[in-house]
C-alpha cells in the first residue's frame, strides 16, 4: 500500500499551481461564466494553447500521439489542479480513452493531438429522448450507403454541441440484432450538413451559477441529425461493437479527478467559510451539532477521494474494474447531495440566495448547488444503474 | 501511489486467511464464549509459531519488525473468522512497550510476547468512558521508591489471562507542563488486584478491575512520569486502527454470508438476490465495507511513516462504527427470522461487530476530534492535504 505521491509528482503539482496562478486570469474566468460562448472565448483559447505547449493534457497518453506516456496518477494531478481552478481543460471526456483503445492508426494520429492542443472538442451524443438510463434502447440510425453512413435521429443533453468540433455519437447500425450488438460509435464533424443544435436552458440559467457549482451549466442542447452523410472512416471500432467501445470510455470517464471533485468541493467551501465568517457574532463552527455533521461529511469526502485513488491504482496495474468504478459513481454523487443539503441547514435562509442576490454567500454557490448536485447522480450512469452493476458484476447476483 | 496491497502484503493476507479458515470454526468461537479463559492455548501457540505475535515487534526482541499495515492485514483476517484470541489486547500493550518501554522492560516482555508466553492487556477507562486524560482519576501515590495504586478500571480485555497490564493512572494534577498521567506495568496476579467479569454482547472477556493499595516499583514505569498521556494516546490510536481492521474483516464476511444466503433463498418464485431491493442493499453493504477498509488502510500507512494520523484513525473509526453496524444489521434483515436464532451462526458476527463499534471511541467522540482538527486552527482546508495545525 502506498498512499503518497513521488517527489516528481509533487513537483508537477506545484508547477501546475504556479501556472494557474499566473495564467488563469479574471478574463479567462469571466469567459467561462458566459453561457452563450460556452466558455470558449479568446482568452480561454489562449490558455488552452499555453496548456497544450506544456503537454499536460494527455500527460498519460502515448508519446507517438503527442502525449507524455506518463501514468494515470500524473493525469489525475493535472485534472485535479485545473478542475479546482474552475477550468476543465482538454475536453477529452470519454473520447480519448476509447479512441486510444479502439481507434484506427489514422484516427489516433488525427484526434489525440487535436484533443491535446484544443483543436478537437467532443460533444457526447449518447442520450436520446427515449433512451437515458436504458441507453441500449437508443433509436438514432446510421445506415451504410456505399462508402458512407447516413445518420438520422435526435440526441439529448449534448452539452458541448454549440462549441464542439465533433460529436461522439452512438447510433444503431443493425436494428435486427440484439439491442447491445447493433450499436456503433461515430466521430462526426459538427460542420457536416444536416446537423442542427438547439439550446436547452437549465434551471441554473438565470442568474448564472458561479464557477465550480456542481452541474452549474446554464445551457445544454438537443441535437438533430437529418440525412447526415459521413464517410465510413468516421466509425470508431468495429461496426455493431459500439456498445462495448462506449462502455470502455465511460468506465474510465467515471474515475477521473474532476468526477469526484464535483462532489467534494462544497465540503471544503463550507468548512473554510464557517472558519472565517459568522452571523453577527454567532459562528456555526461553535455549534456542536454542526461540528459533528461537518466531521461526518469530511469523512465521507475522504472515502470519495480514496475510492478514486483505488480506481487509479487498479488502472495503473493494468487491471479491470469489476465494480469499483460503479462504486465510486454511487458514493461520490450521493455524498455531494448529502453535503449540499446539509449546508442548507447550516446556513439557513442565507442558503437560498442566488448569485445575483444581495447578501449571497460565496456568490450563491451553495444555493446553486441545491439545483445541481443531484444531477451528478443521474448523468453518466445513474446511481440506481450503478448499484445494479455493483450487485451483478461485483457480487454475482442474478438479473431479476 | 498505489493504494492496493502490495504483493508481499497480499501474500501474508492470503496465508492468514488460509490458516484461519482451517483452524477457526464457528464451533470453536462458540466454545470459547463459554470457556473460562476465552481462548485456546494451542491456537495461540500456532500463531506464535507463524510469527504473527512478533509481526510488528522489533527483530532484536524476536519479532519481524514489519510495518503496521502487515499487522493490520492479519488483524483483518482474525476479525473475519472472529478468532477468539487475546491478540488485540496483547499487541496494544506490547507495541507501546516496544515504542516507549525501558530496555529492561523490552528484554523481559517482548521475546515472551513473540513466543506466545506473554498475554498482555491495557487499562485506561474508568467511570467516564471517554478516552481523555481528564477522565482518569485513579491515583498512584509515591511511597519511597514504590507507587501505590488505588482505583477502578473498566472494560479491561482478557485481564483474567494477562500476565501484564499497562495501566494509565494519575500521578499528578494536570498542569501546563503535562496531563499528570503515568503508565505502569502491573501484574494482574499481584496483591490488591481483583477483577469482576462483565457479561458483554460479544461474550468476550472484559473485566472491571480494582486496584486496592497495589504496590508497583518505579522500574515498571513506561514513558516519563506525569507525561504518559502522549504515549497512551499513540497506544489508543494504534488500538483503534487495529479494531477497525477487525471490524472490516468481520463485516465483509458477514456481508458475504448475506449475499450467499440471498442467492439461495427462494421467495416469490425466485432467489431473493434477483430482487433489486435486495441487490441495492447489498451494493450499499459493499460500499460501506470498502469505505471503512480504505479509511483504515490510509490511517495505518500514515502511522507507519510516522505522520500524524489521529484524524485518519478517527475518520476510520467514526465511519466503521456507523457503517459496519449498518452492514451487519442489513445482513440480519436479508436473513429474516433465521438470523435471530441461536443455532444459526450469523449472530456471532452481529454481536462482535456491534460491540466493537462501542469501544475505543464512539462516533461522537471521534467526530469531535475530526471537527476540532478541521475547525479550530486558522487556515484553509483542502481534501487530501494535511489539515492546518
Amino acid at each position: 500500500m502506498d498512499f503518497g505521491y513521488t517527489p516528481e509528482q509533487e513537483a508537477l503539482r506545484r508547477e501546475i499551481q504556479a501556472f494557474i496562478a499566473e495564467h488563469v486570469t479574471d478574463d479567462v474566468l469571466g469567459e467561462l461564466e458566459t453561457a452563450e460562448e460556452g466558455g470558449r472565448g479568446e482568452h480561454y483559447r489562449e490558455l488552452v494553447r499555453k496548456v497544450a505547449e506544456r503537454q499536460w493534457i494527455g500527460i498519460s497518453w502515448p508519446k507517438e500521439y503527442g502525449g507524455q506516456g506518463g501514468s494515470r496518477i500524473e493525469q489525475y494531478i493535472v485534472e485535479e489542479e485545473f478542475a479546482r481552478a474552475g477550468v476543465a481543460v482538454g475536453g477529452a471526456g470519454s473520447g480519448a480513452p476509447a479512441i486510444l483503445a479502439a481507434g484506427t492508426e489514422e484516427q489516433k494520429q488525427h484526434f489525440i493531438p487535436g484533443l491535446i492542443n484544443g483543436e478537437v472538442i467532443f460533444a457526447l451524443g449518447f442520450t436520446e429522448p427515449q433512451a437515458g438510463a436504458d441507453l441500449a434502447g437508443l433509436q438514432c440510425r446510421a445506415v451504410r450507403d456505399g462508402d458512407d453512413y447516413v445518420i438520422n435521429g435526435q440526441k439529448m443533453y449534448t452539452s458541448a454541441a454549440h462549441y464542439a468540433t465533433h460529436v461522439y455519437l452512438m447510433a444503431r447500425t443493425d436494428p435486427d440484432a440484439p439491442r447491445h450488438r447493433g450499436i456503433s460509435i461515430f466521430l462526426v464533424p459538427m460542420d457536416t450538413p444536416g446537423i442542427t443544435v438547439r439550446p436547452l436552458w437549465t434551471i441554473q440559467n438565470d442568474p448564472p451559477a458561479p464557477l465550480g457549482t456542481t452541474y452549474g451549466m446554464a445551457r445544454t442542447n438537443e441535437t438533430f441529425f437529418e440525412d447526415v452523410r459521413v464517410p465510413a472512416d468516421c466509425l470508431l471500432g468495429e461496426e455493431n461493437m459500439g456498445w462495448y467501445v462506449g462502455a470502455m470510455g465511460l468506465n474510465l470517464d467515471r474515475v477521473g479527478a474532476s468526477r469526484y471533485l464535483i462532489s467534494v468541493r462544497r465540503d471544503e467551501d463550507i468548512v473554510n467559510w464557517v472558519k472565517e465568517n459568522d452571523f453577527g457574532g454567532h459562528s456555526p463552527a461553535d455549534d456542536p451539532a454542526v461540528r459533528d455533521k461537518l466531521a461526518e461529511l469530511w469523512t465521507e469526502a475522504q472515502v470519495c477521494r480514496l475510492m478514486t485513488m483505488r480506481s487509479m491504482s487498479l488502472v495503473e496495474r493494468g487491471g479491470n474494474f469489476t465494480y469499483e468504478g460503479s462504486a465510486e459513481k454511487v458514493w461520490a454523487p450521493e455524498h455531494g447531495v448529502h453535503t449540499t443539503e446539509t449546508i442548507t441547514q447550516i446556513l439557513g435562509p442565507y442558503a437560498q440566495l442566488l448569485s445575483s442576490s444581495e447578501e449571497a454567500i460565496e456568490d450563491g454557490i451553495f444555493a446553486h448547488n441545491v439545483m445541481g448536485a443531484f444531477q451528478s447522480g443521474i448523468n453518466h450512469g445513474s446511481v440506481q444503474v450503478m448499484r445494479d452493476q455493483m450487485a451483478r458484476r461485483g457480487l454475482g447476483m442474478p438479473r431479476g | 501511489m498505489d493504494i492496493l496491497p502490495s504483493e508481499e502484503e497480499q501474500l501474508l493476507k492470503n496465508a492468514a486467511r488460509e490458516f484461519l479458515e482451517a483452524e477457526v470454526s464457528t464451533a470453536l468461537v462458540r466454545e470459547m464464549e463459554l470457556d473460562e479463559n476465552g481462548y485456546p492455548p494451542a491456537l495461540w501457540r500456532q500463531m506464535a509459531d507463524l510469527g504473527w505475535l512478533g509481526l510488528a515487534i522489533p527483530e532484536e526482541y524476536g519479532g519481524q519488525g514489519l510495518p503496521l499495515t502487515y499487522l493490520g492485514l492479519v488483524m483483518e483476517e482474525l476479525g473475519r473468522v472472529l478468532a477468539p484470541v487475546p491478540f488485540h489486547s496483547t499487541m496494544t500493550a506490547a507495541l507501546t512497550v516496544a515504542e516507549s518501554g525501558t530496555a529492561d522492560q523490552k528484554r523481559e516482555l517482548l521475546p515472551a510476547v513473540c513466543s506466545g508466553d506473554m498475554v498482555m492487556t491495557w487499562a485506561v477507562i474508568e467511570r467516564d468512558p471517554r478516552l481523555i486524560p481528564s477522565a482518569i482519576a485513579e491515583q498512584a501515590q509515591a511511597d519511597g521508591d514504590v507507587w501505590v495504586l488505588n482505583g477502578v478500571k473498566m472494560f479491561v480485555d482478557n485481564f483474567n489471562v494477562a500476565r501484564r497490564c499497562l495501566v494509565a493512572v494519575r500521578t499528578a494534577p494536570a498542569s501546563d507542563a503535562n496531563e499528570g498521567i503515568s503508565l505502569f506495568l502491573v501484574d494482574p496476579n499481584g496483591a490488591g488486584v481483583s477483577q469482576t467479569p462483565l457479561v458483554t454482547i460479544a461474550k468476550d472477556k472484559q473485566s472491571r478491575v480494582s486496584f486496592d493499595g497495589v504496590r508497583v516499583g518505579s522500574a515498571e514505569l513506561v514513558g516519563e512520569l506525569h507525561s504518559g498521556w502522549p504515549v497512551a494516546e499513540r497506544m489508543l490510536e494504534r488500538a483503534t486502527a487495529m479494531v477497525c481492521c477487525q471490524m472490516v474483516g468481520a463485516t465483509r464476511k458477514d456481508a458475504e454470508l448475506a449475499i450467499d444466503y440471498a442467492k439461495n433463498r427462494v421467495a416469490f418464485g425466485r432467489p431473493i438476490a434477483a430482487f433489486q431491493s435486495i441487490q441495492h442493499m447489498c451494493a450499499d453493504m459493499l460500499l460501506f465495507t470498502d469505505g471503512a477498509q480504505l479509511l483504515t488502510y490510509e490511517a495505518l500507512w500514515k502511522m507507519d511513516r510516522g505522520m500524524p494520523a489521529g484524524v485518519e484513525v478517527s475518520q476510520a473509526k467514526a465511519f466503521a462504527n456507523e457503517k459496519c453496524e449498518a452492514v451487519v444489521r442489513q445482513s440480519q434483515v436479508i436473513h429474516g427470522g433465521i438470523g435471530f436464532m441461536m443455532e444459526f451462526d450469523l449472530h456471532l458476527w452481529l454481536r462482535r461487530v456491534s460491540a466493537w463499534t462501542m469501544r475505543l471511541g464512539t462516533t461522537f467522540d471521534h467526530r469531535a476530534k475530526i471537527a476540532s482538527a478541521l475547525l479550530d486552527n486558522p487556515g484553509k482546508v483542502r481534501l487530501g492535504l494535511p489539515l492546518p495545525v
